[in-house]
């Protein structure tokens, strides 16, 4: 069963953080975050399936797969001096898997890719004590041609209907985004105002329309990354989001949100 | 889809420009490699000199230009940084 729906952004200076980042803005995100973590204790999941955008971290152009599930045993991942070790819930992992492949989606599966930061930036803030075991859903958001938001919000569509069957209390939560263009020319010009009506319509309840949303709108907006959100809201349907926080910064900005599905 | 995305299509002839910037920014032996020795590190990826001169002087318009994935030259470059400077950080 789907118990609970969160999304939130992963900028990894709320990790590891350089001079020129707010320290009262990241120390703002993380209250947020220590939020998210007091409700996942709450909640008693058996298993978080996290939906995140890899960062060129576990598939480069050797082979680029739009959406994949990880089916290892754990996954692991490094940055800088942090070590990450996140057992899988596998069954659940293969029910998603075999039932997402039975509904008509291709997904990749692998069982020793690597994890990029995008997974573990949010957990590694908000994973209860002890560890809840994780399913780590791929949506490829960096490398064109990526997946049509229409064809997230239909995969998150199936996820929801795969996770409501399960026996197992799930929590959803959808990492990336918001506005950031990393590596370009707009890097300290995200559109902070275009991200602010987007929450609020979520927070209307109308996130079916991201789905009518179009790649270029996505790039143009610095919101490639939005494909996680969209493929969560697939997955929980127009209910009102709760915004936790919108922390701007001169570069990213940041949000972190609940759906009660 | 429009060629003029933040993000479009890596050609390519940049393949291993794009993965030398992958294993700056994923591989830490690679990236230490790099560190002790630029020009040796660009060989080992078998980079043009043109393509060389680029990464050993990180200029990000000149990598995207020749085909560099804006975001690999990003990360790639923020690694670089806390390579070079790790006591500028705080870790959470």
């Amino acid at each position: 069963m789907l118990i609970g729906a969160f999304a939130c952004a992963h900028t990894p200076q709320l990790l590891i953080r350089p001079p020129t980042e707010d320290r009262d803005l990241v120390l703002r995100v993380h209250a947020a975050f220590a939020r998210v973590k007091a409700r996942l204790c709450a909640l008693r999941p058996d298993a978080i399936a996290i939906i995140a955008g890899d960062h060129i971290e576990a598939f480069f152009l050797d082979a680029v797969p739009a959406l994949a599930v990880y089916v290892g045993a754990e996954a692991s991942g490094t940055f800088g001096p942090y070590r990450y070790r996140l057992p899988i819930h596998e069954s659940l992992a293969r029910g998603i898997l075999e039932q997402g492949i039975e509904r008509g989606f291709d997904l990749l599966y692998t069982q020793g890719a690597r994890l990029d930061y995008a997974f573990y930036v949010p957990l590694h803030f908000t994973m209860p004590d002890p560890a809840v075991p994780i399913v780590p859903l791929h949506v490829n958001v960096y490398l064109p041609p990526q997946p049509t938001p229409r064809r997230c919000y239909e995969w998150g569509a199936a996820l929801g209907e795969i996770l409501r069957g399960r026996p197992e209390r799930i929590a959803l939560m959808a990492s990336g985004g918001m506005s950031h263009f990393p590596g370009t020319d707009r890097y300290a010009s995200p559109e902070v105002e275009h991200d602010r009506r987007l929450l609020e319509r979520l927070q209307a309840g109308h996130g079916r329309e991201m789905a009518s949303l179009t790649g270029e709108e996505l790039d143009k907006t610095g919101n490639v990354e939005l494909r996680t959100w969209i493929t969560l809201l697939g997955a929980v349907g127009d209910v009102s989001a709760d915004v936790y926080c919108y922390e701007p910064s001169w570069h990213h900005d940041n949000a972190v949100v609940e759906w009660r599905p | 889809m429009s060629a003029d995305l933040h993000y479009p299509f890596p050609p390519a002839d940049a393949y291993r420009l794009n993965r030398c910037l992958y294993a700056i920014k994923s591989d830490p032996e690679f990236c230490a490699r790099f560190l002790a020795d630029e020009r040796a590190a660009c060989a080992e990826m078998s980079l043009s000199d043109r393509e060389a001169d680029a990464v050993a002087r990180f200029d990000r318009d000149v990598l995207v230009g020749l085909g560099g994935h804006p975001y690999l030259v990003f990360m790639a470059d923020l690694r670089l940084r806390m390579a070079r400077e790790p006591g500028a950080l705080e870790y959470f």
